[in-house]
C-alpha cells in the first residue's frame, strides 16, 4: 500500500470528505479501471476532485439516484470498478432497490461512499440526515458496511475498498471531524476492530464519530474516577469483529455502543446479536438517536443533544458502573 | 490504627481459622485425624469490658465436621461438642499469632477426644504451613502451603473492609466494581480472589470466571509464591525477574501488595 | 438489408419452435408469465440469431454483445432461447421452479450462464444497460448492449432518468426496444396509467423513435440495423406486439399475464402456435 500524497498539517485542513477525495484521486491514478459518480452531489460530497482529474472517467448523473446505482453496476459488470457517492440517506433509501438487486445481489465490485451520515448534516434537517443507513445496509448479504472514525481512516478505507471483493458501503460524515490518528499505519483491516484504549472495567463500542468521543470519555473518566474503560472502534459492522465482542464481553462484562445513528438497528443491534449469542450475562446499553426524528442544529449540538458525545458517554459509564448484577447480595467471603 | 485487637481477631476467626478446612482435604496427617470424626467444633473469646466494641459476649466462628468434612458456618454454634474458649481476644489473638502459648478453655475433650486432636493437628499443621521460613521441597507441599497464603491473605483483606479497618475500607468503598485475584501459572486450583464494589469485599477460592480480573497478581512457581509470601524474596527484584508478572495496572499492584503486609502484619 | 427468404424462414421456425419450447417450460414450471413471453419471442430471436455476437461456450466473452431482459419476469421466454443456444442443458428447463433450481421465475445472473443482469424488479435494465454501454465506450470497446423493456415497466421514474442520462451521455452503443403488447396485470397499459403518447415521450427526452411491428422479421431487422448504426442520438424501437400472440385462447387478453396450462390447454396452445406458425410462413411468402 503506497502512502497518502498529502502531509498531515494538510490533513489538519481537510474534512474528512475531502481526504477520501484526495485518497480517491490517488487510488485512480494507480488504478485506470476505477470510475466515479454522483448525482448532482459531486462538491458536496469531494468526489467532485477526482472529477476533475478524470473527466472522462467521472459520471455526474444529476438528481437521479436510482439511474446512478444502476448505472454503476452497469459499468462494474462491464469491468470496471464504480465509486459512487452521495448523500446517505439516499444512498439507503432512494437508490435502494438497486443497491440491493443490482449491485449486492449481483455481488459486484461497486463502492458506495455514504456521506453526511447521521446528524452531521445538523441544519439541514431530517430529510438530510440519516439514522437509520446501518440497520439497512448492514441486513443486505454480500455488502460490506466500514464506518471510519475519521479522515485517515476514511482514506485507509477507501483504499481496502478497492481491495475487497464485492461491493462496499463507506459511511462518512459532512466533514469536519476531529482526527482520532496521526498516520495511516495503525493496523486498518476490515472486520478487525482497532482497540483505542485497553481496559477491564467496561468497553465502549463506538464506530464513526463517537470514537473520537468516546476515547475521550475514557480519559476523562480515567482522570477523574480511576476507571479503566477499554474503548473499541468497531469501524466495520459488517463483517463484525465478533471476537473483539465476546472479549469484551468475558473480561468486562459491561458493554456500552454509542453511534451517530438510531439506537435500533445500528452498531448497538449488531454488538447484542454478538454478545447475546455469548450466553454470558452481561451489562449493556445502546447509546444513539433515541428512534425519533432528529431536531435541527450544529452537528456538536446534536450529539450533545442526544447524548451521544463524551459527556453523554461519561454519564452512561458511570451509571453502568453503579448498577448491581444479579446475585451482588452474597457478600460473605468464601470459607 | 484504629483498633487492631479487633481487627486481628477477625483475621484469625474469619481468614485463618477457616483454612483448616483446606488441610482437612489437602494435608494427610490432618486428614487423618478428622477421619470418621463428627461434631461440631467452636473457637471463641470472651470480650470481657470491650463488650460495646465487640457487640456481644462472646465472638468466635465455628465448624462442623460431618465424617470427616469440615464446613464453616457463621457466628457461634448452639451447643457445641468442642470448643476452645479464650479468656479475652487478646488472648486468642496471642494464641494465633503464636506469640503466647495460654492454652485457652477447652470443653467437650472428654466426650469427644478424637475430634479435640484432629482440630489440634489441623491447628498445629497450619502454623507450621504459615510460619515456615523457607519453601518446602516438595512441590506437593508447596502448593499447599501457597493456597493457604492466597486463601488467607484474600480473606484477610476482605476481613478488614468488613471490620472497618481506615485504609482498607476506604480504599474498598471507592472502588468500582472490581476483581483482583492471586495466582501461580499453570495452576489454577491454587488461585484466590478478592471481588469489590462500593464498600463492599468478597473473598472466594478458584479462579473468577464472570469476567478478566483488574488485576492479577501472578507468579511464574509456587517457589516463586512462596518467596514474596516468605518475604524472603524482594518484590522489585522479583518483578524485574519475571517470577512476579502483574497482570493489570501496576500502581494497583502496589495498594494491592500493601494490603497483604497488612494481613501478614496482623497474623503474626 | 433486407431479410433474405431463407433467413427469415429460418427466423420464424426459431421463434416458432421456441415458443413451444416456452409453454412447454410454463408447463413443467407449473405456471409462468406466458404472455409477455410470446409477445418477446420474435424480437429475442431475431436479437440473437441474427445481430448479436455472442458465443454460448464463452459466455464471459469480453467483447461479446449484451442483452438485458429489462422486463425480467418473461423467465419462461427467455430460457428456452438461451438453452436453445447451448448455454446450458436444455434438460435443466425441466426443473423450471422447482425447489433448488437455478431457474427460476426471474433469472438469475449469478446461477444461469448467458444472463447478463438479475431483473425482476422493473426499472433497473436500462440503467444497467446504459453503465455498460458507457463502460464499453471507456474502454474502447466495441461491443453493444441491447436492452429490453416492458411498456408497463415504463411506469417506473427510473426508466425515465435512465433515459434521460442515455441521450445526455449520447450513448449510441445502447439499443433499447420496448415490447409494447398494450397490457399489464391489472388491465390494458391505456387504462392503468396511460403511456401514450408513448413515442413523444422518447422523442422528449432525446431519443430517435423507431416504431416497428414487433411480430414482422423484416420490420424488425430494418429498426435494429438503423439503431445499431445511430451515432447521434441513442434508439430506441418501439415495438408493437401482442400479449399471448400465436396462442388464439390468451392473445390481447391482458388477464394472461400470467397462467399456467393443463395438459388439454397445452395441446390446445401448442395446435393454435402451429397454426399461428403456418399463417407467419403464409404471409412471409407473400413478400
Amino acid at each position: 500500500m503506497s502512502g497518502l500524497t498529502f502531509t498531515m498539517l494538510d490533513t489538519a485542513k481537510m474534512s474528512t470528505a475531502e481526504i477520501y477525495g484526495q485518497a480517491l484521486c490517488g487510488l485512480g491514478e494507480e488504478h485506470p479501471e476505477i470510475v466515479g459518480l454522483s448525482a448532482d452531489l459531486a462538491k458536496s460530497t469531494k468526489i467532485g476532485a477526482f472529477g476533475e482529474k478524470f473527466p472522462d472517467r467521472f459520471f455526474n448523473v444529476g438528481i437521479a439516484e436510482q439511474n446512478m446505482f444502476g448505472m454503476a453496476a452497469g459499468l462494474a459488470k462491464a469491468g470496471l470498478v464504480p465509486y459512487v457517492s452521495t448523500f446517505a440517506i439516499f444512498t439507503a433509501m432512494r437508490g435502494l432497490d438497486q443497491v440491493h438487486t443490482d449491485i449486492c445481489y449481483q455481488n459486484l465490485d461497486v463502492k458506495m461512499i455514504a456521506t453526511h451520515a447521521g446528524l452531521s448534516f445538523g441544519q439541514a434537517g431530517t430529510t438530510h440526515h440519516c439514522t437509520e443507513d446501518i440497520a439497512i445496509m448492514r441486513s443486505m448479504a454480500n455488502l460490506t458496511v466500514v464506518v471510519p472514525a475519521d479522515g485517515v481512516e476514511t482514506a485507509n478505507a477507501v483504499r481496502a475498498a478497492y481491495e475487497r471483493k464485492g461491493p462496499v458501503y463507506i459511511r462518512i460524515n459532512r466533514g469536519f471531524d476531529q482526527v482520532v490518528y496521526d498516520g495511516p499505519d495503525y493496523g486498518f483491516e476490515i472486520g478487525k476492530a482497532v482497540t483505542m484504549r485497553d481496559g477491564t472495567d467496561l468497553t465502549v463500542i463506538a464506530c464513526g464519530s463517537t470514537v473520537w468521543r468516546a476515547v475521550e470519555a475514557a480519559a476523562m473518566l480515567e482522570k477523574s474516577d480511576g476507571l479503566k474503560v477499554r474503548v473499541l472502534n468497531m469501524h466495520t459492522i459488517k463483517p463484525i469483529d465478533a471476537e473483539a465482542i465476546e472479549r469484551a464481553v468475558r473480561e468486562t462484562r459491561r458493554i456500552i455502543t454509542v453511534e451517530d445513528h438510531s439506537v435500533v438497528g445500528g452498531l448497538g443491534g449488531a454488538v447484542a446479536e454478538v454478545a447475546a449469542g455469548t450466553g454470558k450475562s452481561f451489562s449493556f446499553k445502546r447509546l444513539g438517536v433515541p428512534d425519533c426524528f432528529s431536531i435541527i442544529g450544529l452537528h456538536e449540538d446534536l450529539l450533545a443533544h442526544y447524548g451521544i458525545d463524551e459527556n453523554g458517554i461519561a454519564a452512561a459509564v458511570r451509571e453502568m458502573m453503579g448498577k448491581d448484577f444479579e446475585a451482588d447480595d452474597d457478600w460473605e467471603d468464601e470459607v | 490504627m484504629g483498633d487492631d485487637e479487633l481487627y486481628a481477631s477477625r483475621i484469625f476467626l474469619g481468614a485463618a481459622l477457616p483454612l483448616l478446612k483446606v488441610l482437612a482435604v489437602d494435608h494427610a496427617g490432618v486428614r487423618k485425624g478428622f477421619a470418621g470424626k463428627s461434631g461440631a467444633v467452636q473457637v471463641s473469646a470472651l470480650t470481657g469490658g470491650r463488650e460495646a466494641v465487640y457487640g456481644a459476649p462472646k465472638i468466635g466462628a465455628h465448624f462442623v465436621v460431618e465424617n470427616g468434612e469440615l464446613r464453616f458456618e457463621k457466628g457461634l454454634a448452639e451447643g457445641p461438642d468442642i470448643e476452645l474458649e479464650f479468656k479475652s481476644v487478646a488472648a486468642l489473638n496471642g494464641f494465633f499469632s503464636g506469640k503466647a502459648m495460654k492454652l485457652p478453655r477447652i470443653r467437650g475433650a472428654l466426650a469427644k477426644p478424637g475430634l479435640l486432636v484432629a482440630t489440634f493437628k489441623g491447628l498445629l499443621a497450619m502454623s507450621a504451613a504459615l510460619g515456615a521460613t523457607e519453601p518446602p521441597a516438595a512441590e506437593a507441599e508447596r502448593e499447599l502451603v501457597v493456597k493457604l497464603y492466597f486463601y488467607l491473605l484474600s480473606s484477610g483483606i476482605s476481613q478488614l473492609n468488613k471490620a472497618g479497618h481506615p485504609d482498607v475500607a476506604r480504599w474498598v468503598a471507592a472502588s468500582p466494581d472490581r476483581v483482583y485475584a492471586w495466582s501461580v501459572e499453570g495452576k489454577p486450583e491454587l488461585s484466590a480472589y478478592l471481588r469489590l464494589k462500593a464498600g463492599n469485599s468478597r473473598a472466594a477460592r478458584g479462579v473468577y470466571e464472570r469476567s478478566k480480573p483488574f488485576f492479577t497478581m501472578s507468579f511464574d512457581s509456587t517457589e516463586s509464591a512462596l518467596g514474596i509470601l516468605m518475604s524472603i524474596d524482594d518484590m522489585v527484584e522479583a518483578t524485574k525477574a519475571g517470577r512476579i508478572i502483574m497482570k493489570g495496572a501496576p500502581e494497583y499492584g502496589a495498594a494491592i501488595g500493601e494490603y497483604m503486609m497488612l494481613v501478614g502484619a496482623y497474623a503474626k | 438489408m433486407a431479410l433474405t427468404t431463407e433467413e427469415r424462414r429460418r427466423l420464424e421456425d426459431k421463434a416458432h419452435e421456441l415458443r413451444l419450447l416456452s409453454v412447454d417450460t410454463v408447463a413443467w414450471a407449473g405456471s409462468g408469465h406466458v404472455g409477455g413471453s410470446m409477445s418477446a419471442m420474435d424480437i429475442m430471436t431475431i436479437l440473437y440469431h441474427k445481430y448479436m455476437r455472442v458465443d454460448p461456450k464463452d459466455p464471459a466473452k469480453p467483447d461479446r454483445d449484451r442483452f438485458i431482459l429489462s422486463k425480467g419476469h418473461v423467465g419462461v421466454g427467455y430460457a428456452p432461447l438461451l438453452a436453445d443456444l447451448g448455454y446450458f442443458d436444455k434438460e435443466l428447463l425441466r426443473e423450471y421452479n422447482h425447489t433448488g433450481s437455478p431457474l427460476g421465475m426471474h433469472l438469475d445472473s449469478n446461477k444461469v450462464r448467458g444472463v447478463e443482469a438479475s431483473t425482476g424488479s422493473l426499472g433497473h435494465g436500462l440503467a444497467i444497460g446504459l453503465g455498460m454501454a458507457l463502460g464499453a465506450r471507456l474502454r474502447g470497446e466495441a461491443w453493444k448492449t441491447f436492452v429490453l423493456l416492458g411498456d408497463g415497466e415504463c411506469d417506473e421514474g427510473a426508466v425515465w432518468e435512465s433515459a434521460m442520462a442515455a441521450a445526455h451521455f449520447k450513448a449510441t452503443n445502447l439499443i433499447t426496444v420496448v415490447d409494447r403488447n398494450h397490457c399489464m396485470i391489472d388491465g390494458p397499459t391505456e387504462d392503468v396509467m396511460a403511456l401514450e403518447p408513448f413515442a413523444d415521450k422518447w422523442r422528449a427526452f432525446g431519443f430517435e423513435v423507431i416504431e416497428a411491428d414487433g411480430h414482422d422479421f423484416d420490420a424488425l431487422a430494418s429498426a435494429i440495423e438503423r439503431a445499431m448504426a445511430a451515432t447521434d442520438k441513442p434508439v430506441v424501437i418501439i415495438a408493437d406486439t401482442i400479449k399471448g400472440c400465436g396462442i388464439d385462447f390468451i392473445a390481447g387478453d391482458y388477464k394472461w399475464h400470467y397462467g399456467g396450462f393443463d395438459a388439454e390447454k397445452l395441446a390446445k396452445a401448442k395446435e393454435s402456435l402451429g397454426l399461428y406458425h403456418e399463417s407467419r410462413l403464409a404471409k412471409g411468402a407473400e413478400r
